[in-house]
């Protein structure tokens, strides 16, 4: 056997390692280039939410709203269903006040609670709250049993009772699972703003970080006065109003 | 000995006549044409294209199911794996240049699971063809 000096071992080796750097370097810079990035899981440190003003928003606005909605997400076109069968994922609610008979309208829709009760009845898990306080309803575990929309105080989820077909690739909807707004999550993750505040011109309604002080919603909160609705429940709701 | 031999010879013949009916699944429209360019789909870090593309027929379920928690639950975006572009390149075109649903009979995914006996249940809620915009 040949004896290695030392010499010799420096001279290989310095020539396998600059070998194998050059061909992998390239391999990796090849790959990573071609394969695109997955974003960064969404954290607590954000809170999204809405200020709806009830002064502002007029009911053509909420007309807006509701269209703008279907238009993103699909819903409301389902043939079969009849009456309270049919999807609702933002509503025109109009309230009266007894003693002075003001009416105002208002869109609502999910609230995104901070502890929503239809999390807590979930049997399997489906029905979860994002980090960033997003709810949403995984409609692969969703067994369509519905608890959720009678622990909803808002009525705010509806059920699909029929076999749907062309679903929006952002949004899948299906027969025997429960949907409601999703606050157009596959848009809040790119940074745009969800359908229905992108269709409202006014201010009437605000959409933002809770948390962030500079955001606009954050400062508004801050100047008006706004409510929950059954603010009584102690939810702590994402969706805020004001004039009401 | 001799009937021993031709045992045997049927038995090699009719594994050859099983081997040759397992046909190649309709790819879909633009998933031929990459293979037609000579485009290595699926290809993995350190890993032959043949062997990528075996880990992905094996494995394309947990591979989905994995990236589909983490997008519902977490809001990870983008990546490789994502079901709406499977059904991008896999999906074909009839003759009046409609698109076909990727779960129809004998389409790219119903070949297989088909085959395999195992039902298939992403597409009673997400599309089965490309976005309207494409």
């Amino acid at each position: 056997m040949k004896e290695l000096n030392r010499r010799d071992f420096i001279k290989t080796t310095t020539a396998t390692t600059a070998g194998v750097a050059t061909i992998a370097s390239g391999i990796t810079l090849t790959t990573y280039a071609a394969l695109p990035k997955e974003s960064n899981p969404v954290t607590n440190e954000k809170r999204w939410g809405m200020l709806i003003d009830t002064n502002k928003l007029t009911e053509s606005n909420i007309d807006d709203m509701v269209n703008a909605c279907q238009e993103e997400h699909g819903w409301g076109d389902e043939a079969h269903s009849t009456g309270d069968q049919k999807a609702g994922w933002i509503k025109k609610v109009k309230v009266k006040d007894k003693a002075t008979e003001r009416i105002s309208n208002l869109a609502l829709m999910c609230q995104h609670c901070e502890e929503p009760p239809c999390v807590d009845v979930c049997p399997t898990n489906a029905s979860m709250k994002r980090e960033d306080g997003i709810v949403l309803v995984d409609r692969h575990l969703c067994i369509g049993c519905r608890y959720c929309m009678m622990a909803c105080p808002y009525d705010a989820r509806s059920f699909v009772h029929e076999t749907l077909t062309d679903q929006k690739t952002h949004m899948p909807r299906g027969k025997g699972t429960v949907e409601a707004c999703t606050m157009c999550v596959h848009k809040v993750d790119k940074g745009e703003a969800p359908a229905c505040v992108a269709s409202v011109a006014s201010d009437a309604v605000i959409f933002g970080d809770l948390y962030d002080p500079t955001s606009k919603i954050n400062q508004t909160l801050k100047k008006v006065q706004s409510t929950q609705i059954r603010a009584d429940l102690n939810l702590n709701t994402g969706v805020r109003y004001s004039g009401i | 000995m001799s009937r021993l031999l031709i045992v045997f010879l049927s038995v090699m013949l009719s594994s050859v006549v099983a081997q040759a009916d397992h046909h190649i699944p309709n790819l879909g429209e633009k998933a031929t044409e990459f293979k037609d360019e000579g485009k290595e789909a699926h290809k993995r870090d350190g890993m032959s294209h043949a062997a990528s593309l075996i880990l992905q027929r094996k494995m394309h379920p947990e591979l989905l199911s994995h990236k589909r928690d983490k997008t519902l639950r977490q809001g990870v975006r983008g990546g490789v794996i994502q079901l709406n572009k499977c059904v991008e390149c896999h999906t074909s075109v009839d003759k009046n240049g409609e698109f076909i649903p990727v779960n129809a009979p004998d389409q790219f995914c119903s070949t297989c699971h088909k085959k395999v006996g195992t039902s298939l249940d992403c597409f009673s809620c997400h599309r089965t063809t490309p976005a309207e915009e494409l």
